[in-house]
């Protein structure tokens, strides 16, 4: 059975009410979520609260996922969603700028300079530009399943991956060998 | 695929969340559950208020109806009442195990 079959099936069981079948479907795409949300948003304890709070906006409105529909997309799309609501909260978002500098993963103390330059590049990027960049380049996203998840035109997905790749890049030090 | 996105891959995947987090799901399918019990606590409440009201606003035409029925249903009760009385006496009486001679 594919990986979207496997999706197909627990949807369905969802669809009819089964926590166990949603339950199996957080911990098949948590992974996929939680990452696009810190690559997006960069803050990693409120992205994993994003992410909580994306799963439990699917479970409600689960009834509407249509079938053979990406579940992948479909979260990150409502996840993306949260994210934006979360940033025009003005005074929410300052308080947990705030936050960051307390919270700041374990990880960042080992980060290496490389990182840190692509993790400062990439938060001089548009939030647009940056989902982009985390669906098309990070993940293993098409441009097409992109720009259904973002609610995005498609050419308007391809541009954010080009110049965003082009200027991290450039903050890289690197060249673009490729596009 | 270039170097360059193989480069760019491999610095984003230190933002990457374990495969399997029970942690993080099991938060996630309790708060599911907590919302879910909510859900139906409310949906109980709701259906429980709607039947006192209807009851409430009907009883003058339901009361009547109640007690006239009651009355009817009386003489069978009775009935079945001696019936379930007397099946567990002839039962208790017919499975009772015989008395042993230990003389």
């Amino acid at each position: 059975m594919s990986p979207e079959n496997i999706d197909e099936a627990l949807v369905d069981a969802a669809q009819a009410g089964s926590t166990g079948a949603f339950a199996r479907l957080v911990e098949r795409h948590q992974q996929a979520l939680r990452a696009f949300l810190r690559r997006t948003c960069g803050d990693w304890a409120h992205a994993d609260d994003l992410a909580q709070e994306a799963f439990l906006e699917a479970w409600s409105k689960i009834g509407r996922l249509e079938t053979g529909a990406s579940v992948r997309a479909w979260l990150c799309g409502i996840g993306y969603n949260k994210h934006l609501t979360a940033l025009r909260s003005a005074g929410r978002n300052r308080a947990r700028e705030a936050a960051w500098e307390a919270e700041k993963p374990p990880s960042s103390s080992t980060m290496t300079d490389e990182r840190l330059t692509l993790e400062a590049a990439m938060s001089e990027l548009l939030p647009d530009q940056r989902a982009c960049i985390a669906l098309c380049l990070a993940a293993d996203f098409s441009h097409a399943e992109a720009a259904e998840a973002l609610g995005l035109p498609l050419g308007t997905v391809k541009s954010h991956v080009t110049r965003g790749r082009a200027r991290l890049l450039q903050a890289l030090g690197g060249s673009d060998d490729g596009r | 695929m270039t170097d360059a996105d193989d480069r760019l891959r491999a610095l984003f995947a230190g933002d990457e969340p374990p495969a399997r987090d029970p942690a993080f799901s099991t938060a996630v399918m309790a708060e599911v559950a907590r919302r879910r019990f909510i859900a139906d606590v409310a949906l109980a409440g709701a259906v429980a208020a709607a039947g006192g009201f209807v009851l409430w606003a009907f009883w003058p035409a339901v009361e009547p109806a109640l007690l006239g029925l009651s009355r009817g249903l009386v003489p069978v009760m009775a009935c079945l009442t001696l019936a379930a009385t007397a099946v567990g006496l002839l039962d208790g009486w017919l499975v009772r195990p015989s008395p042993r001679n230990h003389g």
